[in-house]
């Protein structure tokens, strides 16, 4: 980020910062008031949720490590996690060794494991699976996205930025009937250049419109959430120093500091969405240097991420999910690597989750065609997000079906 | 077969230009009944904007002279002037490669880890021998590494720039638009492959091959090095298949998800067992190739790759996916009920791609509301279509191409995984949107002053090391991130770090082959747009600040503004000009038609083609 680390001293672009728009300290609070609807569905309208993606299909074995179980050992004798280099869980579990911020965590109670999550007829295939992750109805042709249905249900006549998803682009699982995510990746960028003059004629071609023509009525609404939320953005993110560690400076560290700096500011946002990008964990070759890494730069940003939220005071507001479309094939393949698989663990961390492990762990010998039975559906998690965490009453309506919460917060 | 030569300068067909903005716009009351008709489209319905709206979907658009040209011709002329260019002259310079190998730079190592390996078995790794004694000796083996990283990247931005400059320049748009269609179909990325000449042979095979016949384009891809490595081919060997190729080549470039099983995709894994590459030759590893009899798709026998790819064009699911996916990218998101079938019934017989396109543009449903400008522009499609329709024939440097398409959510030769880019809607978000619109005024306003080559800028971390190593530190305190220059003290922590690395520095040989790669490396030209604003509106005959907002909508647009945001850009341009007659203001116009144009295609009007 060039304000961590600013080429020149003054450039184009944070001169512009303050943008066209404007950027007085009076924009934003009427604009954003945190007024939640008193619909009677919602016990808990202070509470946020963050939602992490770990794109590409992580190797739940190797993350939480079955150490006591010999098949282990047997399935992957090359890639396996040696038993001495575990981080211990218990006598069968440990975390994998680049994962002592979760070892941390989890020995604070902060950090739930969900074991064996997965669903009926499993597809490997990233895209298909993920969709299935995202919509929250696997083989279901929903078209909407689990969080986009939350939000939908939050506030059915719409509000501004209750959802932030940051990315290059949208996700599935955001999408909304009547909300226009606010999608962005880089603050400093999140800025409509142009001179004063032009200001009120850009305001103008890029506001509401109705049109008969859906894709241009679509535009018009993003130009408008774009048009409201942009500065805020930026000046959030100006604003924004922590002495927290995120790990190292990678997409992930700063896309949860973008979160964190977006709470503090004061964003009416209730849902957000960021993900460790790019296909990331799909490991089919050499994977043992490559997964350590992408765990070690996962779990401390997560890590740094709870610290700093509590460092701001709001820890007991905020719970994050953890997931991925499928975990890998129980035994290695011939390259060093594993192959698109199925059921894999889960996480849920936070302040106010109730530590410890959930679900029964997935058998390691009674596989289908080399792939782990799932033990719990995903959407389980899900019911316990919306319904324990953000304390709904219509958990089976969003899910589109009856999911039991998994009684993770106290 | 019609022969023209385009032509983008403009002046001398000036006088067409105001005759365009009185053409009428399109309207929902004609046409809706199109919607679905692949019977074709009669001379009689043949206009200037349908010409421009099949310029735009089957090429990048162009210049009201170039729309003029297609508006003047039967639209089957037109159509085929696009769909059959093999058969038209297309003189454009080769990619200018730099040179970046040396000899015994192949075979690649995968990683750094994997040089040193190499280096300590033999003595010598990418050419480069270990030094017999002194510091470091592995140092030079790991700049070479760093090098080759950094150089292939270097050049494969390159090769990405002379791509956007053949779509800008090309006689033939849909030589160039169905490589990018293809190219987003067998996705495949240079982060992985890493090596450039690969990522160009596979181009010159979607240009080949591109409407060709799709048996072949298919059959070339599952042997293309690019696409091999791309999928760990190399990693799918006998008794212990790699599924990553298959299960693409299944899913995403043939039937589609839902019409086999997982057990037909470990079963075409077998089949593709030894599909792999020397360098940039398809070698068939026959100690690695599965012979035994495999079942696939209800069949048994011992298929190889190919005959797998043969049983799936076989099936009817094949065809549909394909044309669904040539008709979302070149036609509309939401195909009216039936359309895809009654293509796909027609391209199975043959899979043949020219006549598929050919009757796709030609239908009254190309031409529907459904159609008509309602897609949203690829980045690409839009970087390169604004440069066509502001005349220009040489791509600029500034603003850096591959940056400003980037940023709006699409890098050439580097698609986000092998599904290639979602497209449509998911091009759009509030951020990108923005973007959009300081594109088009880094297009206006090239911000020369402050501009960095991508090509040429080290980032603050290499450039500290230079910084350090200039004033005399020692390779181990320079390439210390906070050592202080100014009294050369470092931590003890932080020497230790630095000198238990002593076999090689690997920050000193990111710097080293960095600074190497841009030595070698040829420079992109960093010209900005050359456009004259005012000579387009003096040939185009304006008079009043109506007919120049009218003028320069219709060029850019397809969507039409509102008239009230036609009303607000003329306000804005008689505030300008402090008059509503431009030819009184010529002398001073160019700089607030600039700021007109900023503004029009910021709208979201300007991102539908």
């Amino acid at each position: 980020m060039s304000k961590r680390h600013p080429a020149f001293p003054l450039n184009r672009r944070q001169v512009l910062r303050a943008g066209l728009y404007g950027l007085g300290a009076s924009a934003m609070p009427s604009l954003f008031a945190r007024a939640m609807a008193a619909d009677g569905t919602e016990a808990h309208p202070e509470r946020i949720l963050v939602v992490v993606e770990l794109d590409g299909g992580n190797d739940g074995l190797n993350t939480v490590v079955p150490y006591g179980d010999d098949a282990y050992y047997r399935q992957r004798p090359s890639i396996g996690i040696p038993a001495k280099d575990v981080l211990r869980i218990d006598d069968y579990f440990g975390f994998h060794p680049s994962m002592g911020s979760f070892q941390r965590l989890y020995d604070q109670g902060k950090l739930a494991i969900v074991h064996g999550c997965g669903y009926e007829n499993p597809i490997l295939s990233h895209f298909a699976s993920m969709g299935f992750w995202h919509t929250g109805v696997p083989h279901g042709g929903e078209t909407l996205g689990w969080v986009g249905r939350i939000a939908d249900a939050m506030r059915p006549d719409g509000a501004e930025n209750l959802i932030v998803n940051i990315g290059k682009a949208q996700s599935l699982a955001v999408r909304s009937r009547v909300h226009a995510p606010l999608v962005f990746d880089d603050p400093d960028r999140f800025l409509r250049e142009g001179r004063h003059e032009q200001a009120p004629v850009l305001a103008q071609l890029t506001g509401d419109r109705e049109s008969p023509n859906a894709t241009l009525a679509y535009l018009s609404d993003v130009a408008e959430s774009a048009r409201k939320s942009a500065a805020f953005v930026r000046q959030a993110w100006s604003d924004y120093h922590t002495p927290v560690s995120y790990g190292l400076e990678l997409p992930l560290s700063q896309d949860l500091r973008k979160v964190a700096a977006l709470i503090d500011a004061g964003m009416p946002t209730r849902l957000y969405y960021v993900k460790y990008r790019g296909n990331s964990f799909d490991t089919h070759v050499h994977q043992v240097d490559l997964h350590a890494r992408l765990l070690t730069y996962a779990v401390d940003a997560m890590d740094g991420f709870l610290e700093d939220i509590a460092r701001l005071g709001r820890a007991n507001e905020i719970a994050m999910m953890v997931f991925t479309e499928f975990g890998r094939r129980v035994p290695e393949n011939a390259s060093g690597g594993t192959d698109h698989g199925t059921a894999t663990p889960m996480f849920v961390a936070g302040h106010t989750v109730k530590g410890g492990q959930y679900g029964a762990p997935p058998s390691l010998t009674e596989l289908d065609d080399g792939n782990l039975i799932y033990t719990t559906d995903f959407r389980r998690v899900y019911a316990t997000m919306i319904g324990e965490w953000l304390g709904r009453s219509d958990t089976a309506q969003l899910l589109r079906g009856d999911f039991a919460g998994l009684n993770m917060f106290a | 077969m019609t022969r023209l030569s385009m032509t983008r300068i403009g002046g001398a067909l000036g006088t067409l230009a105001l005759a365009i903005v009185a053409t009428p716009a399109v309207t929902d009351d004609w046409a809706d009944d199109w919607a679905g008709d692949l019977s074709p489209i009669a001379a009689a319905d043949w206009s200037h904007d349908r010409a421009a709206h099949l310029l735009e979907r089957a090429g990048f658009g162009g210049t009201p002279e170039e729309i003029a040209r297609l508006a003047a011709m039967t639209p089957e002329q037109a159509v085929d002037w696009l769909v059959n260019y093999h058969a038209m002259p297309n003189q454009l310079a080769p990619f200018e490669e730099s040179g970046i190998f040396d000899p015994g730079m192949e075979p690649f190592p995968r990683s750094r880890a994997q040089t040193v390996k190499w280096a300590r078995a033999d003595g010598e790794a990418m050419g480069v021998k270990v030094k017999p004694g002194g510091d470091r000796p592995y140092q030079h083996v790991v700049n070479k590494y760093f090098y080759y990283l950094r150089s292939d990247r270097l050049e494969n931005h390159r090769l990405g720039q002379y791509w956007a400059w053949r779509m800008l320049a090309t006689q033939r748009p849909l030589e160039e638009k169905i490589a990018l269609f293809w190219h987003g179909h067998f996705a495949t990325g240079d982060d992985k492959v890493r090596d450039y000449r690969k990522m160009a042979n596979q181009l010159a095979t979607f240009r080949r091959l591109g409407v060709g016949n799709f048996r072949d384009l298919v059959v070339a891809v599952a042997h293309d090095p690019a696409m091999l490595v791309y999928l760990d081919a190399g990693q799918n060997v006998k008794g212990s298949p790699n599924e990553n190729f298959s299960r693409e080549v299944l899913e995403l470039f043939t039937i589609g998800i839902g019409n086999y099983t997982e057990a037909d995709i470990r079963e075409a894994a077998r089949a593709f067992t030894g599909w792999t590459n020397d360098g940039l030759d398809f070698v068939l590893d026959t100690e690695k190739h599965d012979t035994d009899a495999k079942t696939f798709l209800g069949r048994t026998g011992n298929f190889d790759g190919t005959d797998i790819l043969d049983i799936v064009l076989e099936e009817d699911a094949t065809a549909r996916f394909i044309v669904g996916k040539l008709y979302r990218f070149f036609v509309s998101d939401s195909a009216p009920a039936g359309v895809i079938d009654r293509l796909a019934a027609r391209f199975r017989q043959d899979y043949e791609i020219a006549p598929l396109l050919r009757a796709m543009f030609l239908s009254k449903d190309f031409y529907a509301p459904h159609a008509y400008a309602t897609q949203i522009k690829s980045p690409v499609q839009l970087v390169i279509s604004t440069y066509r329709k502001l005349g220009l024939t040489d791509l600029p440097g500034v603003p850096d191409f591959h940056r400003a398409t980037e940023a709006l959510g699409q890098k050439l030769l580097y698609p986000p995984n092998v599904a290639g880019w979602e497209g449509g809607r998911s091009w759009i978000t509030a951020a990108t949107l923005m973007q959009r619109g300081n594109f088009a005024r880094d297009v206006l306003f090239p911000p020369i002053g402050e501009f960095r080559a991508p090509d040429r800028a080290l980032t603050q971390i290499y450039r500290n090391v230079g910084l350090k190593l200039d004033v005399g530190l020692d390779i181990t305190a320079a390439t210390i991130e906070g050592g202080d220059t100014s009294d050369g003290m470092m931590s003890m922590a932080d020497r230790m770090v630095a000198v238990s690395d002593e076999e090689f520095n690997t920050r000193y040989a990111a710097y080293h082959g960095t600074v190497m790669a841009m030595k070698r490396v040829k420079a992109i030209p960093r010209v900005a747009a050359a456009m004259d604003l005012t000579a387009m509106a003096r040939d185009a005959g304006v008079k009043t600040t109506t007919d120049t907002v009218d003028y320069f909508t219709a060029r850019l647009l397809r969507a039409r503004l509102s008239a009230d945001q036609q009303a607000a850009l003329v306000a804005f341009l008689d505030g300008e000009l402090g008059t509503s007659d431009v030819r009184a203001a010529m002398s001073y116009l160019e700089e607030p038609l600039r700021h007109l144009l900023h503004l029009i295609m910021s709208a979201p009007e300007y991102q539908l083609g």
